[in-house]
């Protein structure tokens, strides 16, 4: 897996964004950025050539299906993988997302072995 | 329930015997054909019907007016309501403001010690190549020289190092003690709420809602938007609507062909 890839971690809780930006880094992935929600985020997306979202889903202003939404829109981005990390478990919401098109979904609290497994899975698949 | 029915019994019984008294007269005066009395005494057990249901109408009217005004006179509830609540919120916001401080500074030292150990590790991984060097005989004279320095330099790096890491394992420590205080602010907002609710209650009764199954009223209250973030679910949450784990999250996704 290329560890140069260029990731935007979307998250309203700082704490959250400086946890998930660890655990990438520890798993050897450096070239990140931040945002506090799909607003911040969007305009980010189209002019910053990143290669990954991470998105939380549950944030003020644009949350992260919309978000999402919003990027499988674009000609330009829809074919970037997404990633949600969130607390929103109902079975309802998961079925939503992966309808809206996402690549992952990890539930909070997760664990460092979790989110490197479905970054992983993700790209695995994108290569094959 | 023996001791409630009771008082309406001796009502019943009271009633019976007028009705049974002026349905006598009644009586007398159809076989004495006194029509005149006749009318007087039907006014009457009309009368008697009409007035025995104003008087129930009067009791259950004393009785909300009665529960109305003890609840408008309850202090407690204005205290609840314009001290109690904004200072449950102010509580609240607290925490989250406590809790967030204590994440960011178990974050940093966190990030502090791995960069030290990161520094350490590089270190000693050099070192360990120029060692096995002099054990094999390849280093001069001079490069060992040199060694002998850095390995020196390098005892004395570790141990300040290690006072390093130390301190920041304190700080994580230390941090934590948002735990305690915020545990009690939780506890008193919870206390707060529990007496809110009885009063809800008691507001409820009054109003004779209380009739409304409590389904029906759940039911209503969670008519709910799938697309919409509701943020975390309880541990205890319905299986059925709710993933509880990453593997019940992974085993639906799978089933989407995921």
């Amino acid at each position: 897996m290329n560890k140069d890839l260029k990731i935007l971690i979307v998250d309203d809780f700082s704490t959250m964004r400086r946890i998930i930006k660890n655990l990438l880094r520890e798993l050897g992935f450096n070239n990140t950025s931040e945002a506090d929600d799909g607003q911040t985020a969007l305009p980010m997306l189209k002019t910053g050539k990143f290669d990954f979202l991470v998105t939380d889903w549950n944030m003020p202003g644009m949350d992260g299906l919309a978000l999402l939404k919003s990027v499988r829109a674009d000609p330009n981005l829809s074919n970037m993988p997404v990633l949600m990390v969130t607390a929103e478990a109902k079975r309802e919401q998961i079925v939503i997302a992966a309808g809206a098109g996402v690549n992952g979904y990890v539930v909070k609290p997760f664990t460092a072995i979790t989110l490197n497994e479905k970054i992983e899975k993700i790209f695995n698949r994108l290569e094959k | 329930m023996n001791n409630e029915d009771k008082p309406e019994v001796v009502e019943i019984t009271y009633l019976t015997q007028a009705y049974m008294n002026r349905l006598q007269s009644l009586n007398s005066a159809i076989e004495s054909k006194d029509e005149e009395t006749i009318i007087n005494i039907v006014g009457e057990l009309t009368t008697l019907r009409e007035s025995s249901l104003y008087q129930e109408l009067g009791m259950l009217t004393r009785e909300i007016h009665d529960s109305i005004t003890n609840f408008g006179n309850d202090e407690r509830i204005a205290q609840l309501a314009n001290e109690d609540i904004p200072d449950a919120k102010e509580r609240l916001n607290f925490i989250v403001t406590k809790t967030d401080e204590a994440a960011h500074r178990t974050m940093t030292a966190a990030e502090e010690t791995m960069t030290v150990m990161d520094g350490l590790s590089v270190e000693a991984d050099a070192m360990r190549k120029r060692w096995s060097q002099f054990r094999n005989r390849e280093l001069s004279k001079t490069e060992f020289i040199l060694l002998s320095d850095e390995i020196t330099q390098f005892f004395e790096s570790v141990g300040l190092q290690g006072s390093t890491v130390n301190s920041q394992m304190t700080e994580i420590m230390l941090a934590q003690d948002y735990q305690d205080i915020t545990g009690q602010m939780i506890k008193q907002v919870v206390t707060m709420v529990k007496e809110v609710e009885e009063k809800l209650v008691r507001l409820v009764a009054i109003s004779g809602l209380a009739d409304v199954p409590a389904a029906v009223k759940k039911e209503e209250a969670k008519v709910s938007n799938g697309e919409k973030a509701e943020g975390p679910q309880l541990p205890s949450a319905d299986k059925e609507v709710v993933a509880s784990s990453q593997g019940d999250v992974d085993d639906l996704l799978a089933s989407l062909g995921f």
